[in-house]
C-alpha cells in the first residue's frame, strides 16, 4: 500500500504567478551563483557604458554649442570634464577646438559601443549557463521519478516545464537585461539634467506618471485581448488540423460545407479580435511617439523664459532635447516587459514545483548484492496491493515460479495482471506481503540491480527516434552492433530489418508508422534479448496481427523463453497453451493455477474463458 | 521574387483603395513629423537671438505632433485591417482547397507541413502587408521628406551625410540575414529539446526498465548544450548589430558636428538649424536600419506566397461530374470489371485485372495480407480513389457518373484507422448529419456494442471525446467508428478491417447483429480472421492485387489454397517453421 498521499492535480492547475516573488528569484539565483563573477563584470560594464552614452549629448551641447560656438566660459553646469578633455586634445594634437570635440565624440562613441557589447555578452553568457544547468537538473530529476508519478500526471504537462517554462526564464532574463540597459542610462541622465536645471527636469518628470498610467492601462486592455487572440488562433489551427487529420471521414460523411461554415465563424471571430488589438496597439504607439514631441514643446516654451533669466544656457536647452528619449523610452520598455515578467514568475513556480516533487521508489539502505548468476526462482507470499486506499488491486497473492518455468497469466481486464508485473519490476513500492527472488526479499534489492536482471517487454513498444540499431541497443554501450544483429536474427526480426531501405541504420520516427504492429513486437523482443536478462516478463500486445507475422512472433517467443524464467501476460490462445503453467487472476485473487489440461479438466474460470473466447474455432473443428 | 509576390494581387485587390488611402496617410504623417524640427529650429533661433516670445513655434510643435498622432493612427489601423482581411481570405481559400484533396495529396505532403503553411506562411504574408508596406512607405517617404527639408536648410551639409547611408543599408541587410539564420537554428535546437524530452518522458517506463537513465541524461546534456551554444551565437549577432548600427549614424553626426559647427561659427548656418539637423539624421537613418529587415521580410514572404499558391493551385483530386442519368437510389450491386489500378508516380499495379460481381444483399469478406490491395479496392466504390472510367460499376452505372454526395451518403465506408473528432460522442457518431435525432444514434451504438460503454459515462452521449476528451480504449474507438458507419443504414456497408482491436467475442456479437439487420443490403468487409469470414456468403482472397480465390467457406476449404491454410493455422494454432513460410503464400514477398 502506498502510504504517502499526494495531490497530483497540482500539475494540471493553472499557476497565476501574478506577484513578484523574491523567494523565487532568490532560489533562481542559486543556479546563477557559479557565474557570479561574470555577472559582476557585466554590472560594472553597464554602468560604464551608460555613462558614456550620456556623455555624447553633453559633448554636443555643452562643449560644441556653449563652449565653442557661443563662447560661454562660465558654466553653471557640470560638463563632466568634457571641456577639459576637448581642450587638452586640441592642444596635444594641435587641432582646432571644433575638430578636437569631434574626435572626443568619436572616441566616446567607440568606447560606448565596445563596453555595451561586452556588457550584453557577459550577461548573456552567465544567464545561458545558469539556465542550462537548471534545465539539466530538472531533466535528471524527472528522469528518475517513478512510474507511479507518470501514471497520474500527463506527460505534456511535465514536458512543458523543461521546454516552455525554462524558455520563459530565458525571456525573463533577457528582459531584465534590456531593462538594465534602459534604466541605468535613465538615472545617469537624470543626475546630469538635475545638475543643469532642476525646474525643467522636474517639469519633464511630470510626464512620466502620465506615461506610466497610460502604459499600465494599455497593458491591462491588451493582456485580456492578447489572451483572447491566442485562444481564437489556437482554436482556428486546431480546427484545420483536425479537419486534415480526419479528412477521409469528412469526405465520406459529406461534411465539407458544414465544416467550412464552422471554420469561417472561427476565422471571422479571430479577425475581429485581431482588428480590435490592432486599434489599441496603434493608438498606444502613436501616443508614446507623441509624448516626446509634447515634451519638446514644453522644453522650448519653458526654456525661452529660463534662458532670459540666465538660468540655463542654450547648450543646456539643446541637451534637454537630446535626453527626451532616454527619459521616456524605459517606461515603454517596462510596459512591454511586465507581461513577460509575470509569465516567468508562473514558469518559475512550475519549475520549482517539479523540482520539489520528491516521489521515488524506496530503495533499501544496504542493498543486497545479487549473485552473478541467478537460478530464477520467484516466490510471492501473501502479497496485497492497492493504488488508492480501500481499493485493493491484489489480494493475498501467493505462488511460486520454478527456475526456468514459463508461466502464463490470464484474467479479464482489471484483474491485476499488469499490477503484478509492475511490482515485480519494483516500479511501485509494496509493503503488505513479500516477493522473493532466489530467496532474496525484493525490497532489499536496489531497483537498478533488479531491473538489470529482469527484462520487461511492455505491451506498447516505445520507439525512440534514431536508427533500428539504436532502438535495439537503447544507448547501452555494452551492446555492440554484432550483438544487436544476433539478437534480431534470433527473434526473426533480421529479415524485415534487412528489407528496410537502410537496414539497421534506418531511422525510425517516434510514432514509428513505418513499422507494423507485428514488426514492433519483434523489435521489442530483440531489444530485451540483447540485454539478456535472467528473468523475462512480457505483456503481450493485443492487436490483431496477420497470421504470417504471428508465426514469426510465436517462434521468437519460444526462443526467448527457453531456459529462462518467464512470466507472460497472454492474450493469444497459443501463448497460453504453450506455457508450463497458467495462473488465472480474477479481481486481484489467484483463482486457479495449473497446466492447460489440468485447468480444462477442472471446468473452472479458465475453462469458461477458454470456451467463450475460442468457441468459433472450436465449432469449426467439430464441423469438419 | 517579385513574380511570386505579384500573384498575391488577387487577394489584395478587394482592399486596394483602402490600402492606397493608408499609404497616402503615411505620406501626410511624414510631413507633420518633419515640421516639428522646423518649429524647434525657429524656437531655438529666436532664443539664441534674444527673442523669447516662443509661443508660435511651441504651438507649431504641438500642432505637428497632434497632427501626426491622428494621421499615423489612422494610417496604421487602415493598413493593418487590410492585412487582417487578406489573411482571413487566404485562410478561407486554404481550408477550402484542402477539403477536396485525397490520398495523392497526403502521400506528398504531411499534415505538419500544411499546418506550418497555414500558421507561419499566412502570418508572414499578413506581416508583409501590415509591416512591409509601412516600412517601405516610411523608407521612401521619410528619406524623401527628410532630405527635402534638410536640403532647404543647407544643401552642402545634406550632401555630406549621404555617403554613410549605403553602408548602413548593406550592413543592415547582411545582419538581418545572419539573424534569420541564427534564429532558425535556435528554433531547431529548441524543438530538438522538446522532442528529446517528450520522447524520454513518454518512454520513461522502457528507459527505467532497461536502466538507461544515466545514458539518457548524458545524451540530453548534449542536446541542452547545443541549444545554449545556438542561443549564445544568436545573442552575439544581435549584440553586434546593436553595437555597429549606431556607429554608422555616428559618422553622420560627427560630420554635422564638425562641418555644421564650422558653418555656425562663420554664420552660414543658424544654431537652430544645426540642432534640427540632428533630428533629421534620425529620421533618415532609422529607415535604412530597418531596410535590411524589410528586404528579408519581402524575400521570406515571396517564399511563403509560393508555398501557399502551391496549395491554391491544387485541383480537386476527385472530380464531381455527375452524368445526371444515374438512379436516385442505390440498391447495392457492385461490379469491378477488369479493374487495374496504380498510384500516380508509380508503375506497380496495386490492383491487377480484378473481376468481381457483388449482388444486392450479399455479404462478402475480403482477405489477404497487408499490402495486397484490399483497401485500395474498397476505396474505389466510394471514390476515395479514382480508377479510369469503365471499371467500377454501381447498380450497372459507372461509379464516376454518380453525384459524389449521393455515392458517399448511400454507401457507408468505415475506414481502418479510427478517428474521433474533438466533440461529443453524439456529434461523432452522427457525424454525417449534425441534426439527427437521438434515437437512431442510440440504435447504432447498440448495434456496434457500444451502448453499455456509453451508458457508463456520466454524460452519456454528450461525453466529450477526441484529443481533449475522455480517453477511449482502442476497441471502444473502433466501435464508435463502426457506429458512425452503421447509423446511415446504407444500401452498401463497407467495413475495412474494423475489428482488429475488438475481441473475438464482441466481434461475433456485432456480426450476428449485422446479419440480422442487413438481410437485404450489401455488406463488404475486410478481415484477417477465418472466424469472421466464414459467416459471409462469399470470401475473396486478394494476393498482390489479384483475386486468387473466391467462393464460400466450404468451397475454399476444399480448394486447399491460401484460405484453407489460414484456417488450419488459426484452428490448430499449429506453428510452421519460419523457413516453410513461403509455402503459405503462392505469391512472393514477405509479411509486412
Amino acid at each position: 500500500m502506498n502510504s504517502e498521499k499526494r495531490d497530483y492535480s497540482v500539475f494540471d492547475a493553472e499557476l497565476s504567478g501574478q506577484v513578484l516573488s523574491l523567494k523565487l528569484l532568490r532560489r533562481l539565483m542559486k543556479w546563477m551563483k557559479p557565474y557570479r563573477l561574470t555577472l559582476i563584470i557585466s554590472a560594472v560594464l553597464v554602468l560604464v557604458s551608460s555613462s558614456l552614452q550620456v556623455l555624447m549629448p553633453v559633448v554636443l551641447s555643452l562643449v560644441v554649442i556653449d563652449h565653442i560656438i557661443m563662447g560661454v566660459t562660465d558654466h553653471l553646469v557640470p560638463d563632466m570634464g568634457t571641456i577639459a578633455a576637448a581642450n587638452s586634445l586640441a592642444e596635444t594634437l594641435s587641432l582646432s577646438p571644433l575638430f578636437a570635440a569631434c574626435l572626443l565624440y568619436a572616441v566616446i562613441h567607440v568606447l560606448w559601443t565596445l563596453t555595451g557589447h561586452l556588457h550584453r555578452m557577459t550577461l548573456t553568457a552567465s544567464v545561458i549557463n545558469g539556465l542550462r544547468d537548471l534545465r539539466l537538473d530538472l531533466f535528471s530529476h524527472l528522469e528518475s521519478r517513478p512510474s507511479s508519478f507518470y501514471d497520474r500526471v500527463a506527460v505534456g504537462r511535465v514536458m512543458t516545464r523543461v521546454t516552455n517554462d525554462i524558455e520563459a526564464l530565458f525571456e525573463l532574463l533577457r528582459g531584465v537585461g534590456t531593462l538594465v540597459g534602459e534604466f541605468v542610462p535613465f538615472f545617469v541622465a537624470l543626475v546630469v539634467l538635475f545638475a543643469v536645471n532642476v525646474k525643467l527636469t522636474l517639469l519633464l518628470l511630470l510626464v512620466i506618471p502620465v506615461m506610466g498610467l497610460v502604459t499600465a492601462l494599455f497593458r491591462r486592455i491588451t493582456q485580456k485581448l492578447f489572451r483572447e487572440v491566442r485562444m481564437s488562433l489556437s482554436a482556428l489551427n486546431q480546427n484545420l488540423q483536425e479537419n486534415l487529420a480526419g479528412l477521409q471521414v469528412v469526405q465520406i460523411s459529406e461534411r465539407q460545407a458544414y465544416n467550412l461554415a464552422r471554420y469561417t465563424t472561427i476565422n471571422k471571430q479571430n479577425r475581429n479580435l485581431e482588428k480590435e488589438t490592432a486599434t489599441v496597439e496603434t493608438m498606444y504607439g502613436a501616443f508614446t511617439d507623441s509624448v516626446s514631441g509634447i515634451a519638446l514643446a514644453m522644453i522650448i516654451y519653458y526654456g525661452g523664459g529660463a534662458v532670459v533669466q540666465d538660468e540655463i544656457s542654450l547648450g543646456g536647452l539643446v541637451l534637454f532635447t537630446r535626453f527626451i528619449d532616454m527619459l521616456f523610452h524605459p517606461i515603454v520598455v517596462l510596459g512591454e516587459q511586465t507581461n513577460i515578467l509575470f509569465r516567468a514568475m508562473a514558469s518559475g513556480e512550475r519549475i520549482f514545483q517539479a523540482l520539489d516533487w520528491d516521489e521515488k521508489v524506496r530503495e533499501p539502505e544496504i542493498p543486497v548484492e545479487l549473485p552473478p548468476r541467478l537460478s530464477g526462482k520467484l516466490e510471492f507470499k501473501n502479497l496485497n496491493f492497492s493504488y488508492l486506499p480501500g481499493q485493493a488491486v491484489l489480494r493475498n497473492i501467493s505462488f511460486t515460479i520454478h527456475p526456468g518455468e514459463k508461466l502464463a497469466i490470464v484474467g479479464p481486464t482489471g484483474s491485476g495482471k499488469s499490477t503484478l508485473i509492475r511490482l515485480l519490476g519494483r516500479f511501485y513500492d509494496f509493503e503488505d506481503g513479500q516477493i522473493f527472488l532466489d530467496g532474496v526479499d525484493l525490497n532489499k534489492i536496489h531497483s537498478r540491480d533488479l531491473r538489470k536482471r529482469v527484462g520487461v517487454v511492455l505491451q506498447d513498444f516505445h520507439i525512440f527516434s534514431g536508427s533500428i540499431y539504436d532502438n535495439i541497443a537503447l544507448g547501452d554501450p555494452n551492446i555492440s552492433r554484432a550483438m544487436a544483429v544476433e539478437a534480431a536474427i534470433t527473434v526473426n526480426a533480421d529479415q524485415f530489418i534487412r528489407q528496410l531501405p537502410k537496414g539497421y541504420d534506418t531511422q525510425l520516427s517516434e510514432r514509428g508508422q513505418n513499422l507494423s504492429q507485428g514488426q514492433r513486437q519483434l523489435l521489442a523482443f530483440a531489444r530485451v534479448l540483447s540485454a539478456n536478462p535472467e528473468i523475462l516478463i512480457l505483456d503481450e500486445a493485443t492487436a490483431n496481427i496477420d497470421t504470417e507475422t504471428e508465426i514469426l512472433i510465436q517462434d521468437a517467443l519460444d526462443k526467448l523463453t527457453k531456459n529462462r524464467t518467464s512470466i507472460l501476460i497472454a492474450h493469444r490462445l497459443q501463448t497460453i497453451q504453450e506455457a508450463d503453467r497458467i495462473l488465472v487472476l480474477d479481481n486481484g485473487e489467484v483463482e486457479e493455477l495449473g497446466s492447460h489440461t489440468e485447468l480444462i479438466q477442472n471446468e473452472g474460470v479458465y475453462f469458461r474463458l477458454h470456451s467463450l473466447q475460442f468457441q468459433a474455432i472450436e465449432e469449426d473443428v467439430e464441423q469438419n | 521574387m517579385l513574380k511570386s509576390l505579384f500573384r498575391l494581387r488577387v487577394f489584395v485587390s478587394p482592399y486596394r483603395w483602402r490600402l492606397l488611402l493608408g499609404i497616402f496617410a503615411f505620406l501626410l504623417a511624414r510631413l507633420f513629423e518633419a515640421s516639428v524640427p522646423i518649429f524647434m529650429m525657429q524656437g531655438i533661433d529666436k532664443i539664441g537671438a534674444g527673442d523669447f516670445d516662443v509661443l508660435y513655434p511651441v504651438l507649431g510643435i504641438i500642432g505637428g505632433v497632434l497632427g501626426r498622432f491622428t494621421v499615423v493612427s489612422f494610417a496604421r489601423i487602415t493598413v493593418r485591417r487590410v492585412s487582417l482581411n487578406m489573411a482571413f481570405d487566404l485562410r478561407q481559400t486554404f481550408y477550402d482547397r484542402l477539403q477536396h484533396q485525397g490520398s495523392r495529396f497526403f502521400n506528398r505532403y504531411s499534415i505538419g507541413d500544411m499546418m506550418t503553411r497555414a500558421v507561419a506562411d499566412i502570418s508572414l504574408l499578413q506581416r508583409l502587408i501590415s509591416l512591409g508596406t509601412i516600412l517601405l512607405v516610411i523608407l521612401v517617404f521619410a528619406t524623401l521628406v527628410g532630405f527635402a527639408f534638410m536640403l532647404s536648410l543647407s544643401p552642402a551639409l545634406t550632401l555630406l551625410i549621404l555617403p554613410p547611408l549605403p553602408l548602413v543599408f548593406i550592413y543592415a541587410w547582411y545582419a538581418s540575414k545572419q539573424m534569420g539564420i541564427t534564429s532558425a537554428l535556435v528554433q531547431n535546437r529548441l524543438s530538438d529539446i522538446g522532442t528529446h524530452v517528450q520522447e524520454n518522458l513518454s518512454g520513461i517506463r522502457t528507459i527505467q526498465a532497461m536502466v538507461q537513465e544515466e545514458n539518457e541524461i548524458a545524451r540530453f546534456s548534449i542536446t541542452n548544450q547545443q541549444y545554449a551554444d545556438a542561443f549564445y551565437d544568436q545573442a552575439r549577432i544581435n549584440s553586434m548589430m546593436m553595437a555597429w548600427m549606431p556607429v554608422f549614424s555616428a559618422v553622420s553626426i560627427i560630420i554635422v558636428l564638425g562641418y555644421g559647427g564650422t558653418m555656425v561659427q562663420n554664420g552660414s548656418l543658424s544654431i537652430g538649424a544645426f540642432a534640427a539637423f540632428f533630428m533629421y539624421i534620425n529620421m533618415v537613418v532609422q529607415p535604412f536600419r530597418v531596410a535590411g529587415f524589410m528586404i528579408n521580410l519581402f524575400q521570406r514572404a515571396a517564399i511563403a506566397s509560393n508555398r501557399l499558391f502551391e496549395v491554391f493551385d491544387l485541383e480537386p483530386e476527385i472530380v464531381d461530374n455527375p452524368s445526371g442519368l444515374t438512379p436516385q437510389n442505390i440498391i447495392g450491386n457492385i461490379e469491378f470489371r477488369n479493374l487495374d489500378f496504380h498510384y500516380p508516380d508509380t508503375e506497380t499495379k496495386v490492383l491487377n485485372a480484378v473481376n468481381l460481381d457483388i449482388k444486392q444483399g450479399e455479404s462478402i469478406t475480403i482477405m489477404g495480407r497487408v499490402g495486397s490491395g484490399k483497401t485500395t479496392l474498397l476505396k474505389q466504390i466510394v471514390r476515395l480513389l479514382d480508377a479510369p472510367s469503365g471499371q467500377v460499376f454501381v447498380d450497372g452505372y459507372d461509379v464516376l457518373d454518380y453525384p459524389l454526395a449521393q455515392l458517399r451518403s448511400q454507401i457507408a465506408f468505415v475506414p481502418q484507422d479510427t478517428f474521433l473528432f474533438d466533440g461529443s460522442l453524439r456529434d461523432n457518431l452522427s457525424y454525417d448529419d449534425a441534426d439527427r435525432s437521438i434515437e437512431p444514434i442510440w440504435r447504432a451504438a447498440e448495434a456496434a456494442d457500444l451502448k453499455d460503454t456509453i451508458e457508463a459515462f456520466p454524460e452519456q452521449m454528450q461525453t466529450m471525446v477526441g484529443e481533449r476528451g475522455v480517453t477511449l480504449s482502442g476497441g471502444q474507438k473502433q466501435r464508435a467508428t463502426l457506429a458512425r458507419g452503421l447509423i446511415r443504414n446504407a444500401a452498401v456497408l463497407i467495413l475495412d478491417d474494423c475489428f482488429s482491436s475488438v475481441d473475438t467475442e464482441t466481434e461475433e456479437h456485432i456480426l450476428s447483429e449485422l446479419k440480422r439487420l442487413r438481410k437485404s443490403q450489401t455488406t463488404i468487409l475486410v478481415s484477417h480472421r477465418v472466424s469472421t469470414a466464414r459467416h459471409s456468403d462469399r470470401i475473396v482472397v486478394l494476393i498482390d492485387g489479384h483475386i486468387s480465390e473466391a467462393g464460400s467457406h466450404e468451397s475454399l476449404i476444399k480448394q486447399k489454397g491460401y484460405y484453407a491454410e489460414l484456417e488450419q493455422i488459426q484452428r490448430e494454432g499449429q506453428r510452421e517453421e519460419p523457413g516453410d513460410e513461403t509455402a503459405l503464400s503462392p505469391g512472393s514477398g514477405t509479411a509486412t
